[in-house]
């Protein structure tokens, strides 16, 4: 459940501007696709045959947007194991296709110490090229006092 | 005032496309369970760090490929397209225990122009409680070399 109001502050509580440390994910190679597919349900051709992303106009497989926005809560918790997320947006901006990577970026828009410890982060993936691949906002809070149901 | 929060929703929002809402469709209510075979699979797939656990924020999305709700997909979607996933959304009360048994509740719109479609999903609690919100933006595309109904 969302932490209660007068919840103390963690030490070393982020602040605005703070900046986590980019970090890659992949390359993604096709048998990754697949196995992501098996394990999402995420069966969409798209991802999987090579005539059916022709189709589509792409150069080859796309990565799945979904194992791809999956990579944000490993980044996170690689950074603070003390965060729950709250909240997660993301918009799908290009394609990444498959054999390549991202690498991942975090910025704290926002940090907020009361009523709740809270941060508003923006996150961002970068393909080849430093292409944005994936625009993104998250709502953070201190994991201290959430629990599962 | 506002919270952190408050603007993570008006920035959540605002990553949202402009959409002309025209139908839509609610499924009756789905159980399902997270199951520990699943999480772990999934876990493992999508570069999980630690113990794994706990249920990947990301997990949830899995049940759009349940029969059900994937039939009522390919059904608003027609034949001769391809949903390419366009945006994405998260929002936690709570997060989600391994196995538990949740609650579905599910609605999908669609857009003419642009051509979209979007899943709301509810995830609850046997007792009603909320513990996420999803939202998935699909955009339609038509395969190359079918015509246009």
């Amino acid at each position: 459940m969302i932490p209660a109001e007068g919840e103390p502050v963690p030490p070393n509580w982020p602040q605005t501007g703070d900046e986590i440390g980019a970090q890659d994910f992949g390359p993604f190679e096709p048998e990754a696709l697949v196995r992501y597919a098996a394990v999402s349900g995420d069966d969409n051709p798209l991802h999987l045959d090579p005539e059916a992303a022709k189709a589509a106009g792409l150069a080859g497989l796309p990565v799945h947007g979904m194992l791809m926005l999956s990579c944000f809560e490993p980044f996170l918790m690689g950074w603070r194991r003390d965060l729950f997320i709250a909240r997660l947006s993301a918009k799908f901006l290009r394609p990444v296709l498959a054999g390549e990577g991202i690498r991942l970026f975090g910025r704290v828009l926002r940090s907020q110490k009361v009523p709740i410890p809270e941060l508003i982060l923006r996150l961002t993936a970068r393909g080849p090229n430093n292409d944005l691949a994936i625009l993104a906002e998250a709502a953070v809070l201190h994991k201290a006092r959430h629990q599962s149901s | 005032m506002t919270t952190a929060g408050d603007q993570a929703q008006a920035t959540s929002a605002a990553l949202a496309p402009e959409v002309d809402e025209k139908t839509a469709l609610r499924l009756q209510a789905i159980r399902v369970r997270t199951e520990p075979g699943e999480v772990a699979a999934f876990f493992r797939e999508t570069g999980g760090i630690g113990s794994g656990d706990f249920v990947p924020l990301t997990f949830p999305f899995r049940w759009l490929a349940l029969p059900s709700i994937r039939g009522a997909i390919l059904q608003v979607l027609g034949d001769g397209c391809l949903p390419v996933h366009e945006g994405q959304s998260f929002a936690y009360e709570r997060g989600l225990k391994i196995d538990g048994e949740y609650v579905l509740a599910i609605e999908i719109r669609s857009t003419e122009k642009p051509q979209r479609l979007i899943l709301k999903m509810t995830v609850s609690t046997d007792q009603g409680d909320v513990c996420a919100r999803l939202e998935t933006t699909l955009r339609i595309v038509r395969l190359a070399g079918e015509a246009q109904s």
